[in-house]
């Protein structure tokens, strides 16, 4: 298989036969110091392929080759995996953005402010039309038996529900539908709707207490509307296909436990604690250290490990989650972002209310990003064009530090917008890595000490099947 | 809950098991679409 990847060992011009590892053409393990009192990881970067060794045995596990022999009868399947994860996946969603319009002001969305407070809705006929559109798309490239999935997204889709909800109705046998909300408009009949409609619904929380949540979730008049979503969430309850995301700012960072808590308490069946995308200037001012976000961010973490210890329900903050499936099992990921290329452009893509087109909802206040307009190009040509492709050719190989981090297929380099706005180009890094650093750490402590389940959903792991297993004592 | 509590007595149990080399992967179709804005679940909906 030829691939994008390919480096100079495939071409014969090297004549090491990579008996050894970490010369010539053996292949290369790096020694991560995890933070684990007993164990160290081994990390072979290019197939992600890791092990927990124990201080004490390093050097013999190094010397005696048993792990290295196990793992070469299975490189070339790791290698393909990889290949097939990161250059061979289509696109199976899209997120659509019913409107331009907000009804909030917070100060770390992607969408320009102008754009939220002054933009148009997308027509009822537009919007049934676009779903015709994909439809007739997704029915080109996608196997029969697989259920493209459109995410209404924003700005603030309920605004335009009407468009929305009609056509949820239309395309409910062609589409999985989801929605991501601010859920200030989330009434009875909404949440009824889109309930009796299997819709995933996300909403949008920052902490527990208004105080600290009304610092960004913020409406015009400069007014929190922690209440209103707090009343969304009640409507929610006892439904499986709903989840909570935090935006991790330094205005609520330190709140991330109290926030486990009452998510916890309300059943929240999952959320994303996410740190704040900085792709925008206006993120900048809300931007937390690395050090410190991850401090308490890891401290929420391990409230959900108490909480599932003491009831027996977890709480999956499913970013986390990713970094450890990134981990365990590559292909089981959920996320798009901690991945080289990212999702941007190859596994979904984005889609405003005039029909344009841009790799992903992060880039549309980015107009050189957009690729070409639903109403007028044919999709696949607009996934192939100079914008998409700048956003789907990024490497981590291409990256510094990236190209020499042993975690580069753990983490990813997330994200290419903020790498071109922020840091000033795609062969840049995103707004953090430490923070990245340490989550990769920590997943491997859970892993050493046996309590990565408790921070997965149940059944992640229903379709996979074990590659390679080695515990050797 | 005695079901929970015998889910809390294995993973204490699983801790007390060090070996010295841990390794193993898992692996699956690749469906992966959701991104920092969004997560969707394959949880079945009620």
């Amino acid at each position: 298989m030829t691939t994008k990847r390919q480096t100079r060992k495939d071409n014969g011009t090297c004549a090491s036969s990579g008996s050894y590892i970490n010369t010539g053409n053996g292949s290369t393990f790096m020694p991560i110091d995890i933070g684990h009192p007993e164990y160290i990881a081994l990390i072979e970067p290019d197939t992600a392929f890791w092990s927990l060794v124990k201080h004490e045995k390093l050097s013999s596990v190094l010397t005696e080759g048993k792990l290295f022999k196990a793992y070469k009868k299975k490189a070339g399947v790791f290698t393909e995996e990889m290949d097939m994860l990161r250059f061979g996946l289509k696109p199976s969603a899209v997120y659509f953005n019913p409107t331009e319009k907000c009804n909030l002001d917070c100060p770390y969305c992607y969408i320009p402010q102008k754009m939220r407070h002054d933009g148009e809705h997308m027509s009822e006929k537009r919007l049934i039309k676009a779903l015709g559109l994909l439809k007739d798309y997704f029915k080109r490239t996608l196997p029969k038996d697989t259920l493209p999935q459109i995410i209404f997204h924003g700005a603030e889709p309920m605004l335009n529900r009407d468009a929305v909800f009609a056509g949820i109705e239309q395309y409910s046998e062609d589409f999985r539908f989801g929605i991501q909300t601010n859920a200030t408009l989330l009434d009875d009949s909404a949440v009824d709707f889109l309930k009796s409609q299997n819709v995933s619904i996300g909403i949008s929380l920052d902490a527990s207490d208004a105080a600290i949540s009304d610092r960004t979730r913020i409406n015009w008049d400069g007014q929190g509307v922690h209440t209103k979503v707090i009343e969304a969430m009640e409507r929610l309850r006892g439904y499986n296909g709903w989840s909570v995301i935090c935006t991790i700012t330094n205005k609520n960072m330190r709140h991330l436990t109290k926030l486990v808590n009452f998510l916890h308490q309300k059943e929240v069946p999952t959320c994303l604690m996410n740190i704040v995308r900085c792709t925008l200037p206006s993120s900048l001012e809300v931007k937390p250290n690395d050090a410190n976000a991850f401090k308490y961010f890891m401290a929420a973490l391990e409230r959900t490990y108490e909480l599932y210890l003491e009831t027996g329900r977890k709480l999956p903050v499913g970013n986390f989650a990713n970094i450890l499936l990134a981990i365990i099992a590559p292909t089981a990921r959920r996320l798009m972002c901690d991945i080289s290329p990212c999702g941007g452009g190859r596994c979904f893509f984005a889609l405003t209310p005039n029909g344009d087109l841009f790799p992903c909802s992060e880039f549309i206040g980015l107009s050189q990003f957009k690729g070409g307009n639903l109403f007028k190009d044919s999709v696949e040509k607009v996934l192939t064009s100079r914008p998409f492709s700048r956003v789907t050719d990024r490497k981590v190989e291409d990256v510094e530090p990236c190209s020499r981090c042993a975690i580069r297929h753990f983490c990813g380099s997330p994200c290419p917008a903020e790498a071109c706005e922020m840091n000033g180009g795609m062969e840049q890094t995103g707004a953090f890595c430490e923070f990245y650093e340490e989550q990769v750490r920590y997943a491997f402590r859970l892993i050493a000490d046996d309590k990565h389940e408790a921070f997965l959903w149940d059944g992640w792991g229903d379709d996979t099947k074990k590659t390679f297993t080695m515990d050797l004592f | 809950m005695k079901g929970m509590q015998k889910e809390n007595i294995k993973i204490t149990k699983k801790n007390k098991t060090k070996k010295d080399v841990i390794a193993h992967r898992k692996s699956c179709d690749a469906k992966g679409t959701g991104l920092s804005h969004y997560i969707l679940m394959d949880k079945k909906i009620k």
